[in-house]
């Protein structure tokens, strides 16, 4: 058996540190039992500080439990299953109650689990069981809108001096013997993680019979996973390479831990000098991460974990005396406001790279030129037709809906149109104006586009009646011109009548 | 109906082909032989790449051109697997109708280095049925072994007057009138991109009745990032923040690329340099700078970080009162 579960706590009182906690614990667990139903608990708290036992403790009080966490998908649908059929053994006077464990609530994955939040939250609303949450990341997005609706207990690190305490009790049972600085450097390094302390304590202690100093050789090297805001103060305030080394153990991916380091140095750093050097360093940390990417040879990646710690931190004269609230990266905002256009914007590069043999990178470079062209309507009218936009996808390039356009024999009928479309026209400008802008470009000149848009409109009629007749004298255009006669006017008028119903 | 310009009067056959003369010649050659090699066409976009590859396919393998001709971009393929499979199954059947056939990759440097091995095997388990044409626009992201299969043909950016002349054409035909002096601020502004200035003339046709040197400049202003400017002033004034934060809105917002924007920030900056206020030793630091970035964003992963790094550089500059 692990020493780890060996020495678990048995009841609250053996568990570690965090008293203010367990108190509020133990009474939610009294609550239920009398009959009401409190707010589920949400244990926010770094790793191994003891969220997990606290939760198994009072497992222990209720006539049963389930346990869900990371390693079970955890989908909409599974969540619902697994939690109904402890609905469905549920008892009155609340006795027989099953407690719903649902471990690593931040970790909730966004499409391997999809719906899983708002399947907990579902449970949290209906609030038939008793429900506790475990979560390492305070931070995280994806618990954002649940712990408005729980009752939120952080859980602390623990002290170094109660995790030596700890680990002297159990070198006096285990039969080892033991020099105390020896504990204090594992509880130190441990940096309050009690689970990764008597891990460490088993490794070099079990089945010896004493420790010291050279056994602290062989687990120096042992990963300690931080928390990566906490790393990233680290790296701004610290200018220790030693320390800052060590906070750079992260789980997380690089690119991300150097967008929160890049996100947060003018937050941090005040001196132009200071930001200018440190993104000298931010810059050569993503240009190592690209070598890695192009050649496929992570072993880049060393050179930019230093680039992007030691010599972000080293960047700054001193140390700021000051508390500098840190925030993520404004670009996942941005990323996850601008989705839906981003998509729409993919879409239609990948439907104008097809037609006109590109990548949709190329493709998208031509976007602000096509948006021009998209102004008048009569070519917005074919290019959307040739690409095969659908009416959405127009919105990409004009705000305006495309007018069809209109056939040279039928004067009369588009002159009267012409009144309709003017008034139309004008309530336009007023919707444009008062809505909040898709398209940034036109944000300023809305008004004063739409306008000369009016005036312009006779101007395009006499135009292209003109084009058409020309056209067809020059041979040099084969069949282009028949088609730009026939194809897109064959049943316009039934689209003009669409057309008066049009708003 | 019409189409896009740049696809109604894209060169059907490889002497329509303009500015790449000697390329153009030997490729005729093969043509007239009925076989060719593996071929690599590298060079700047708009230069006529692509345009040269589906008028040699078509010249190549005749009548059933279509039936024996594999475009595929490698940089929107979903991977390397994609890829493979895609060619697989191609190449697997034998060419009816024509001497063999054709996969044309587009974009060959923005693949991994891992998906060019992969592409080198597969180039040499079909080279008795099939020919491969890559494209790329920088060959030094090719690997070696890739090259050293194929001919490499260098294509230039296309001269002025080649543009010109193809500019001429396209408005002869779609009776598009124009004043003295447009199409040529049309060439300064593509700088040898034959579709961009293709598309330049179409933008500026569809503003009004007469493509001048005025409707180019208005297209061209309104067609580049709005904010670039401003962005640039904030950073010369000291605001980080406010510079970064437009930068982040005019990249991810509205999906400005990076090489774009330091195309931007460099015109932006010669323009202030040009319009007296910069300090000759000023610019040229900061050209350097630009210069040194435009370089990273290539090498590096993210082009926004890099350019937010570029910002910084004006923060230590500032502007001639």
């Amino acid at each position: 058996m692990l020493w780890t579960e060996k020495y678990n706590p048995q009841n609250f009182e053996e568990v570690l540190g965090n008293k203010k906690g367990k108190e509020e614990i133990i009474e939610w667990i009294e609550e239920w039992l009398t009959g009401n139903s409190p707010k589920p608990l949400l244990l926010v708290g770094p790793a191994g500080t003891g969220k997990t036992t606290l939760a198994h403790l009072a497992a222990g009080e209720f006539a049963d439990f389930i346990e869900l966490n990371a390693s079970d998908k955890r989908s909409y649908d599974i969540i619902l299953r697994t939690v109904g059929e402890a609905s469905a053994s549920r008892s009155l006077f609340n006795q027989g109650l099953k407690l719903i464990i649902l471990d690593e609530v931040d970790g909730i994955h966004g499409t391997d689990d999809r719906g899983g939040i708002r399947a907990i939250s579902k449970i949290i609303k209906e609030g038939h069981h008793p429900l506790i949450m475990m979560a390492n990341d305070p931070y995280s997005k994806r618990i954002r809108s649940l712990k408005t609706k729980c009752n939120v207990i952080s859980i602390k690190k623990v002290h170094t001096n109660s995790i030596i305490a700890l680990l002297k009790r159990i070198c006096i049972k285990e039969g080892v013997e033991f020099e105390e600085h020896v504990l204090r450097t594992l509880a130190k390094r441990s940096r309050g993680d009690l689970r990764s302390a008597i891990n460490d304590l088993e490794i070099i202690g079990r089945g010896n019979k004493s420790i010291t100093s050279e056994d602290l050789e062989m687990i120096s090297e042992k990963d300690n996973v931080n928390s990566i805001f906490d790393s990233v103060r680290t790296v701004l305030k610290s200018k220790n390479p030693q320390r800052i080394r060590d906070a750079m153990r992260l789980k997380e991916d690089p690119a991300f831990i150097l967008e929160l380091i890049t996100e947060n140095i003018p937050r941090e750093y005040e001196k132009k000098d200071e930001i200018v050097d440190a993104y000298e360093m931010v810059s050569l940390a993503d240009t190592y991460l690209g070598r890695a990417f192009q050649t496929r040879a992570y072993t880049y990646w060393k050179y930019s974990y230093n680039f992007m710690s030691i010599g972000v931190a080293l960047a700054k004269d001193e140390t700021y005396r000051k508390f500098a609230r840190y925030a993520n990266s404004s670009v996942y905002t941005l990323l996850s406001k601008s989705r839906a256009k981003r998509d729409l914007r993919d879409r239609v590069a990948g439907k104008i790279a097809e037609k006109t043999h590109t990548s949709k990178k190329v493709a998208k470079e031509q976007f602000p030129l096509l948006e021009i062209m998209f102004q008048n309507d009569e070519l917005a009218w074919e290019l959307a037709s040739y690409f095969r936009l659908a009416n959405d996808e127009v919105k990409l390039f004009r705000s305006r809906k495309i007018k069809e356009p209109k056939k040279s024999g039928k004067k009369k009928t588009d002159e009267k149109k012409e009144v309709v479309k003017s008034s139309t026209a004008k309530a336009e400008t007023k919707k444009t104006n008062s809505k909040p802008k898709s398209r940034k470009v036109s944000k300023e000149k809305g008004k004063g586009k739409e306008n000369k848009e009016n005036k312009k409109e006779s101007k395009k009629e006499k135009k292209a009646t003109g084009k058409e007749q020309k056209t067809t004298n020059s041979g040099l255009n084969k069949s282009n011109s028949e088609d730009s006669d026939n194809t897109p006017k064959g049943g316009s008028k039934e689209r003009q009548a669409s057309l008066f119903n049009f708003k | 109906m019409n189409e896009p310009w740049v696809e109604k009067y894209r060169p059907q056959t490889l002497d329509e082909v303009v500015g790449q003369d000697h390329i153009i010649q030997r490729l005729e050659r093969y043509v007239k032989e009925g076989s060719m090699p593996n071929l690599m066409f590298t060079g700047p976009a708009g230069v006529g790449k692509t345009t040269t590859a589906l008028a040699l396919g078509k010249e190549v393998l005749g009548e059933y051109w279509r039936q024996n001709f594999l475009e595929l971009n490698a940089s929107d393929a979903r991977g390397i697997d994609t890829v493979r499979k895609d060619i697989k199954s191609f190449c697997r059947l034998k060419a009816v109708g024509a001497p063999f056939r054709i996969i044309f990759l587009d974009e060959v440097d923005n693949m991994t280095k891992d998906a060019q091995h992969a592409l080198r095997r597969e180039m040499e388990m079909y080279t008795k049925t099939s020919s491969f044409i890559l494209s790329c626009n920088y060959s030094s992201k090719i690997i070696d072994p890739i090259q050293s299969r194929c001919a490499i043909f260098r294509f230039a950016p296309v001269k002025g007057h080649h543009i010109i002349k193809r500019l001429e054409k396209i408005a002869k035909v779609e009776n598009v009138k124009y004043t003295a002096g447009a199409l040529e601020s049309i060439v300064y502004f593509a700088e040898g991109d034959m579709r961009r200035a293709v598309n330049i003339l179409q933008a500026s046709s569809s503003m009004g009745e007469e493509i001048t040197d005025e409707s180019v400049h208005e297209v061209v202003s309104k067609a580049k990032p709005q904010d670039v400017r401003k962005m640039v002033n904030m950073a010369l004034d000291g605001d980080f923040l406010g510079a970064r934060d437009l930068l982040r809105e005019i990249m991810v917002v509205q999906g400005t690329s990076g090489e774009d924007m330091v195309t931007q920030i460099y015109q932006e900056v010669s323009r202030m340099s040009i319009e007296g206020l910069l300090k000759g030793s000023v610019y040229i630091d900061l050209i350097q700078s630009i210069g040194e970035y435009d370089y990273r964003i290539r090498e590096g992963s993210n082009p926004r970080i890099q350019l937010e790094a570029l910002l910084t550089k004006f923060l230590l500059k500032t502007q001639e009162e």
